[in-house]
């Protein structure tokens, strides 16, 4: 940060203007800091980049046959085969060049079938998750700020982690089990049961952080300050929130694909028709002695998923946090970075 | 005598924690004139943070709880004032600077941007255009500071020439007037590359220098009444000296009123023209600084006064008040400071705390009270 500032300073104090402009580079430098700690973990920097890798090709699977569907008329896909498509292969084959996973008992390309579950896990990770965190950041938030005994909002705060507790109170995979069994088969049944079992975390979470960024004397420093009680919120609290729940969501990620999948594994997911990486499991598992690189082939997408996502989140505290940035960027920079002057 | 900027009636405070109920403030009294720095000194659990923090109302209540008394600030009782009003008489009405340096910054903001935040409540209250609880309250004024003379013109350059500009525009401040305002309070307390220090987050800054922009943060928002809650304590002592020459200097400069918090009585004295011992939550003595440090009344001020080494005079060792502040949920009977109190007799253990009562005028009609049965007892300082 500092040797990014510093040839902005020296202009200012040059020209000898009372409002220096803010260093042009903020931005720039931000992410060079970025990129150099991502450098000076590599195993961050695979996560990071597994993360991008696996995202793109998603968007990529879903958007271009529908981008070219409307300007060639005719839809392109990036997958090698057509997905679930059974019998246009000879039955059983091991992986080679042809078929990078081989084929399966019903002739189908192991590797697109994969690749075709790949935006809908990814989608159902960010949307379960996000809109946990969303549900649950909330009110974690409101029972962690008002919670001053003996006022009406603090008798809503109590409500609300009572009912927290109920709900953290069933094993989570059994509760969304029980209720995408009751409420049918369907992809939106079934992501909304996860989410009815992922947001009581986010509450949790939420509200301990509140509890203690809200003591904290920088906040009573700003109080004593002047500043009104909703900026101290928003401003104070909030900001200082979004680190620990950035890191939490994008560990999560990877942890709601693992139980989605289970839940589609058992049979009350997603409807089979949809490629789902669960569902897929749950196909191949009968030729798990006989054509084992069909199920090694869906087990290693979920791991490598999960794995970007976690060595992702542990990486990004480290890029979230000012405090160990400048730590990070400085042993980043074995070069020598000169000491602040 | 001039109207009292902040008079303090009767104030009582208590913390209801589950072992029971400690009386952290019992019936204090202080009034503070403007342009006066008032010393409140007494050891470490004694009230005096309590003190500095519910004068803004900054109290985290509950566990604590204003039981009785009046808080006049500018006129107006602020425990009378819903608590959402509070914040309208915070940063231009009551600044305040912490004891803790290290924590008081927002570590995810730019130390500018948070000067900044103080320096834009302050304008948009000066433009009417969020409400303040008293609009006729006047911050301090630069243009009405003496003058320094030709022999200590080495501080002039630091003072800005535009802090007292007068407002010229209506509507929102700008980011860049805000922006030149953060540098000259950076420039005020004595930060030589203002347009560096901005763009560093707290983390990056020392203690001392984090004291210094949490001064600047504190008088940005150009308040009346400044608290200084121990505002050297959790530095190191070169440190400590630098920050308490620095608040010395603007003491002069910037002609606030100051409520000076303190255990060291040597940092009292150096700053403040009248000062308050605390004892046990009791306002134990009051009076001007020389009068209490020539002859104190009150047998605790004296034993503080006492354990001060003396760096003229070989005493050997120190003399020191043996125990310690006692328990505020049970004190003991009669008075607070009996059991530790070198002159205590019956009187003291039978009789109801003795109020703080004023003493004879001294020969300049300075008023000097003490809160003991027998302040005349109290041998002077030798």
């Amino acid at each position: 940060m500092a040797t990014a500032t510093v040839p902005a300073t020296q202009a200012a104090g040059a020209s000898g203007s009372v409002v220096p402009a803010r260093p042009p580079g903020r931005l720039w430098a931000n992410i060079l800091l970025v990129l150099r700690i991502l450098a000076a973990n590599p195993l961050t920097l695979v996560g990071f980049i597994l993360v991008v890798l696996v995202s793109v090709a998603a968007v990529l699977i879903v958007a271009v046959p529908a981008v070219s569907l409307l300007i060639l008329g005719h839809s392109v896909s990036i997958l090698p085969y057509p997905a679930l498509d059974a019998g246009v292969f000879p039955v059983g084959q091991s992986p080679s060049a042809t078929h990078l996973f081989g084929t399966d008992a019903a002739g189908e390309d192991v590797f697109s079938n994969v690749m075709t579950a790949l935006p809908t896990d990814l989608g159902i990770g960010f949307s379960v998750a996000g809109i946990s965190l969303i549900i649950g950041s909330l009110l974690g938030l409101v029972a962690g700020f008002w919670d001053t005994p003996g006022t009406l909002s603090a008798a809503g705060s109590v409500a609300i982690l009572r009912v927290t507790d109920i709900f953290l109170s069933f094993p989570t995979l059994v509760l969304a089990l029980a209720i995408t069994a009751a409420w049918g088969r369907g992809e939106i049944q079934s992501e909304l049961a996860v989410i009815v079992t992922w947001w009581p975390f986010y509450v949790r979470l939420t509200r301990g952080e509140v509890l203690s960024i809200k003591v904290q004397p920088y906040v009573i420093a700003a109080r004593a300050a002047g500043v009104p009680e909703s900026k101290i919120l928003f401003r104070h609290v909030v900001r200082n929130l979004l680190e620990p729940l950035a890191v939490y969501f994008s560990l999560d990620v990877g942890t709601v694909i693992v139980t989605y999948s289970t839940i589609s594994y058992v049979g009350v997911g997603v409807p089979p028709s949809i490629p789902e990486w669960g569902n897929l499991m749950y196909s191949y598992q009968d030729s798990l002695l006989t054509q084992p690189w069909t199920v090694l082939s869906v087990t290693a997408a979920i791991f490598i998923t999960v794995l970007a996502f976690s060595l992702l989140g542990d990486g990004l505290r480290d890029i979230l946090d000012p405090r160990s940035r400048r730590i990070m960027a400085t042993t980043a920079a074995a070069s020598g970075q000169a000491e602040r002057p | 005598m001039a109207d009292a900027l902040l008079r303090i009636e009767h104030l009582s405070v208590d913390y209801a924690v589950g072992a029971g109920t400690f009386h952290a403030l019992k019936d204090v009294s202080l009034e503070l004139l403007p342009g006066q720095v008032v010393g409140v000194v007494g050891e470490t659990g004694c009230g005096k943070s309590t003190l500095g923090h519910s004068i803004p109302r900054l109290l985290p209540e509950p566990p604590a709880k204003v039981k009785s008394g009046k808080i006049i600030f500018e006129g107006t009782d602020l425990l009378k004032i819903p608590k959402w009003r509070m914040p309208g008489v915070r940063g231009t009405g009551i600044g305040m600077i912490f004891q803790e340096p290290i924590n008081s910054l927002n570590p995810a903001y730019r130390v500018g941007d948070q000067i900044a935040e103080s320096v834009r409540i302050r304008k948009m209250r000066e433009r009417g255009l969020t409400p303040r609880v008293k609009p006729d309250v006047k911050g301090f004024d630069y243009s009405k500071r003496e003058l320094p003379k030709a022999s200590e013109v080495v501080t002039g350059p630091f003072i800005p020439p535009n802090v007292t500009q007068t407002l010229k525009t209506r509507g929102p401040p700008m980011t860049k007037e805000i922006h030149a305002e953060v540098l000259d309070f950076l420039r005020l307390v004595r930060i030589n590359d203002p347009e560096r220090i901005v763009n560093l987050f707290p983390h990056e800054l020392s203690g001392g220098m984090r004291q210094r922009i949490m001064i600047a943060m504190a008088l940005s928002g150009k308040p009346a009444l400044l608290i200084a809650d121990e505002p050297t304590s959790a530095l190191d002592v070169t440190i400590q000296a630098q920050v308490l020459t620095l608040m010395k200097e603007l003491m002069e400069e910037v002609r606030t009123s100051i409520m000076f918090i303190s255990h060291d009585l040597g940092v009292i004295a150096e700053m403040a023209d009248d000062v308050g011992v605390m004892y046990a939550g009791h306002m134990v003595e009051f009076g001007p600084v020389a009068e209490i440090f020539e002859s104190p009344r009150h047998p605790y001020t004296k034993s503080l006064l006492r354990s001060i080494p003396n760096k003229y005079k070989d005493e050997g060792v120190l003399p020191s008040l043996s125990g310690s502040v006692p328990n505020l949920a049970k004190l003991p009977d009669g008075c607070s400071f009996n059991p530790r109190c070198p002159m205590a007799r019956d009187v003291c253990r039978k009789n109801p705390e003795p109020p703080l009562a004023a003493l004879p005028p001294g020969p300049m009609g300075e008023v000097h009270k003490s809160a003991c049965f027998f302040p005349d007892e109290v041998p002077s300082m030798p």
